[in-house]
């Protein structure tokens, strides 16, 4: 039974260890602390964390996780729920949170200064970055009006020539969401199997793989999140970096008014022990400061026209989003998944 | 032999008390109820609301791919774990030593890393295929986002399963049923599938079961490949339904559906205790392979690593090799990996003991408590935070850190105990009615037997069933994403979060850190079967 011990005694040793890094990584400098459960898990974020424990000496503590897996952590912690701020990189899930109870509207006039169209009009959630659902497509087979618009995605021009992620990605849901928004929902059923019918090979991989297959000649068009192109085009990965430039990026319009645009955002959990703190992380997240920082290092747009996007987005930064408020599509996620699933869209 | 075992079992269940269960079967019974609570949790919370509205249409597509693939990677890893097992055992050919190891290595790698590394190397648009395009003019018939690429990639995954239970079979198997085949005329290869595989049939099905069992359970790979099995139904009922009932309830038929394989398994043994204790202990014939046949042994050992390992880690390696790892930030993650991994294995091991000691009658519970295994991460992770809860709830005042920590290490326990018992109940297997009933004249209790005589006999099964629950819980995601504390994450977490955000480079250096820090214990595991022969020379 010699192992049972060694084994033991390096659990035990260990686990004291770390436990007492936690321990110390738990104390801020005097200003307490905030519990930040978030699914943006993007290591430039880390960096900002850093800065705002610097500034205000409120330690962070972080879960990072699948926003549904938090939503389901939150409602089992129930009231006892140490959650002070919820992080989720798409606004279906906000809602959702928003819908179990899990949020309580604040006032601030800080976060009032974030556009009307991507908050909760209650105040139970706040957008501070947009990302735009658009199209990189392959200049030498595709015109640039062939897809200045979400609708002739869908025509039979581009038979077999889309790629596409699955529905099951919450981008997609979204953008149909907004579609059933916008046109009705028989109208987006129509466009969704119009898509199916275009794609070039059943959905596979993410964002960045649709763009990877539109540079290999696969396909000529990719459905795609804005940020990966720009990643892809501007990031320390050569092979990428050959791959994005043989591609251009378009901005589909819908009804004329704009590209759909998603949002990363945050809400104040219902029964945060650290209420203050947790509202000053989320203005620190809507500052024009951080906005520039989730801009330069993941690319996102920034959520407020004002802010000038900096490099590597400002090349890409010269379109137009449609004005519908984002708390209008975030409802139709399973609507969306039902439309798609009836036209086929794996 | 079936005539002795069967009055063997008889005997042993005679000195049972006939009133109260002993303190070994309280045990028992804490112990598969603990396991088993996830599940109770998941039943509940499938009758806990109206269901997702998931087309039926699409959960039996969902279904019948969990099923192919199940199927498929069953049927590959069975063949190519036993064939690598019976040519290590019985044959010599150049290599065979380091083979007979290392080709259980490959458990060593996490199934989601081994798919990020096939999916990115044969992406039609990857540097492979763009050249063979480009310079050869043809492209790769096989994609590795299809079922049949999952398979390719599980089965590569999981075979090291067969392979361990067939080695240690075919290492202790009886030399006189191999003589009486060859007697009776039979080849070399007639010996191995009308004696030997017949009577390693249950080692067969126990490395299958495993194998099947990982499949349905996988949480990264298959999602990463973009195969859509019922752990997608579950995902996209709890994500876009927001229905966690609904997704529950997608997983019920496959708890059926993995309870019947476990008791199909049981069942395929019974009456079939070939026993080795009564087997002569005579050198296993080795015959040496010469010429082509023996490049032909050496080179598909040679392959099956290679695919398994080797490919996966040079391409983890030229992905990261570019990139400063974060060494502060991986090392953190490799304290928590490991000592988690180290207090998860102290603990599943212990539980399961005691289950396989008090439950060795009612073969019913401890399959109750394998389901774990083989339910899909995702659907374990809303079935454990219902015990959760209850713990949140009455963990007034206690260090919340300790409290997950402690809500952690349960829950790998709940996941992973047939990974333990699966080794364990082999061991006990070994102790002998009459071993026990020697101590119980000595004048031992029931439970002071168990630790004076089987325990000691089954050492090596524990440490065995210890040292899998450690490189489980190395590479284990779902339990980990949704009940940690904060700022805790393990390799396992940072690689599938790097994934998940389509970094795959970036997931290189955690991924190979999990593959470090498992190859040690794998290996020592595998000399280990390898000098289990008794009365062999080491």
């Amino acid at each position: 039974m010699t192992w049972f011990k060694v084994l033991a005694l390096v659990a035990a040793v260990t686990l004291g260890a770390c436990g007492e890094a936690d321990r110390q990584a738990e104390r801020g400098p005097g200003g307490g602390e905030v519990n930040l459960y978030t699914a943006r898990h993007y290591d430039s974020d880390l960096a900002l964390y850093e800065q705002f424990t610097r500034e205000t000496g409120i330690a962070i503590n972080r879960i990072e996780g699948r926003a549904d897996e938090l939503i389901a952590r939150m409602r089992s912690e129930g009231a006892r729920s140490p959650a002070d701020l919820f992080v989720a990189a798409d606004v279906g899930a906000l809602w959702r949170a928003q819908q179990a109870g899990l949020f309580q509207p604040v006032e601030s006039l800080a976060l009032a200064q974030l556009p009307e169209s991507l908050r909760e009009p209650a105040g139970h959630w706040h957008g501070f970055t947009r990302r735009a659902r658009v199209v990189a497509y392959n200049p030498e087979r595709v015109r640039p009006e062939e897809v200045d618009s979400y609708e002739k995605l869908a025509s039979p021009r581009f038979r077999n020539r889309l790629c596409v992620r699955s529905s099951d990605s919450v981008y997609n849901l979204s953008l149909v969401g907004a579609l059933i928004e916008a046109w009705g929902e028989q109208r987006a059923e129509q466009w969704a199997r119009g898509i199916v019918a275009n794609m070039a090979r059943p959905p596979e991989g993410g964002d960045r793989d649709q763009i990877r297959a539109t540079a290999a000649g696969i396909c000529d068009v990719a459905i795609t999140n804005s940020y990966y192109f720009i990643r892809m085009a501007s990031g320390d990965d050569s092979s990428d970096r050959q791959l994005a430039n043989r591609l251009r990026l378009a901005f589909p319009s819908l009804e004329g008014r704009g590209s759909h645009v998603n949002i990363s955002g945050g809400g104040i959990a219902a029964n945060a022990p650290n209420r203050a703190n947790a509202i000053r992380l989320l203005e620190f997240f809507a500052s024009r400061e951080a906005q520039k920082h989730f801009a330069r290092h993941n690319n996102e747009y920034p959520a407020s026209p004002d802010v000038p996007p900096p490099p590597p987005v400002d090349e890409y930064a010269g379109f137009e989003a449609h004005p519908m408020p984002v708390a209008a599509f975030a409802a139709r996620q399973p609507q969306a998944q039902a439309i798609m699933s009836r036209a086929g869209w794996r | 032999v079936a005539l002795t075992t069967r009055a063997a079992s008889a005997a042993l269940s005679r000195p049972r008390l006939p009133t109260a269960p002993s303190l070994l079967q309280w045990l028992a019974l804490a112990a598969g109820l603990l396991a088993a609570l996830p599940l109770i949790g998941v039943i509940l919370v499938a009758l806990s609301g109206p269901g997702s509205e998931i087309p039926l249409r699409d959960l039996l597509r969902y279904a019948g791919t969990s099923a192919w693939l199940s199927l498929l990677v069953g049927i590959a890893t069975a063949t190519l774990g036993s064939l690598a097992a019976w040519l290590v055992v019985m044959h010599r050919f150049p290599g065979r030593g380091f083979f007979s190891w290392a080709l259980a290595l490959p458990l060593a790698a996490p199934a989601f890393a081994l798919a990020y590394a096939y999916a990115d190397l044969f992406d039609a648009a990857g540097d492979l295929r763009m050249w063979m395009r480009a310079s050869l003019g043809f492209d790769w018939p096989f994609e590795m986002r299809t079922i049949s690429g999952a398979a390719f990639v599980l089965s590569f995954a999981f075979y090291p399963y067969v392979y361990l239970a067939m080695r240690a079979a075919f290492l202790s198997q009886s030399v006189a049923a191999l003589e009486s085949a060859r007697m009776l005329g039979c080849s070399q290869r007639e010996a191995f599938f009308r004696a030997a595989l017949p009577i390693a049939r249950p080692a067969l099905g126990a490395g299958v079961a495993l194998a099947v069992m990982e499949t349905l359970a996988d949480y990264g790979a298959v999602q990463f490949l973009a195969v859509q099995t019922l752990t997608t139904g579950v995902v996209r009922a709890w994500t876009v339904f927001g229905s966690a009932a609904g997704a529950a309830r997608i997983a019920l038929p496959l708890l059926v559906a993995a309870f019947i394989l476990l008791w199909l398994e049981r069942r395929s043994r019974r009456g079939r205790s070939h026993d080795v204790a009564r087997v002569q202990w005579r050198s296993i014939p080795v015959q040496s392979l010469r010429g082509a046949k023996a490049a032909a042994a050496t080179l598909y050992c040679l392959a099956l690593l290679t695919a398994g390992l080797l490919l996966p880690i040079a391409w983890l390696l030229a992905n990261s090799i570019g990139r400063t790892p974060e060494l502060a930030r991986l090392a953190a993650a490799a304290t928590h990996s490991l000592s988690l991994a180290a207090a998860g294995a102290l603990v599943t091991t212990i539980l399961a003991a005691a289950l396989a000691l008090g439950a060795a009658r009612s073969p019913v519970a401890s399959r109750i408590a394998s389901l774990g295994y083989a339910t899909p991460g995702a659907v374990m992770a809303i079935g454990l935070l219902a015990p959760a809860a209850l713990v949140w709830h009455v963990s007034e005042g206690l260090s919340a850190f300790w409290v997950g920590i402690g809500l952690l290490i349960y829950a790998y326990a709940a996941r992973l105990m047939a990974a333990a018992l699966e080794p364990i109940d082999a061991g006990l297997s070994r102790v002998t009615p009459s071993m026990i009933w020697a101590g119980r004249t000595l004048g031992r209790s029931e439970a002071g037997a168990a630790l004076a005589v089987q325990l000691p006999v089954a050492r090596g099964a524990l440490l065995t069933a210890a040292l899998i629950v450690f490189v489980d819980i190395l590479k284990e995601l779902p339990a980990t994403l949704i009940l940690r504390p904060f700022n805790f994450d393990t390799l396992a977490v940072i690689a599938n979060n790097y994934a998940l955000d389509e970094r795959l480079g970036q997931a290189g250096w955690p991924s190979l850190a999990i593959i470090a820090l498992a190859l040690g214990p794998v290996a020592w595991l595998s000399h280990r079967i390898a000098a289990s022969r008794p009365g062999e020379a080491r």
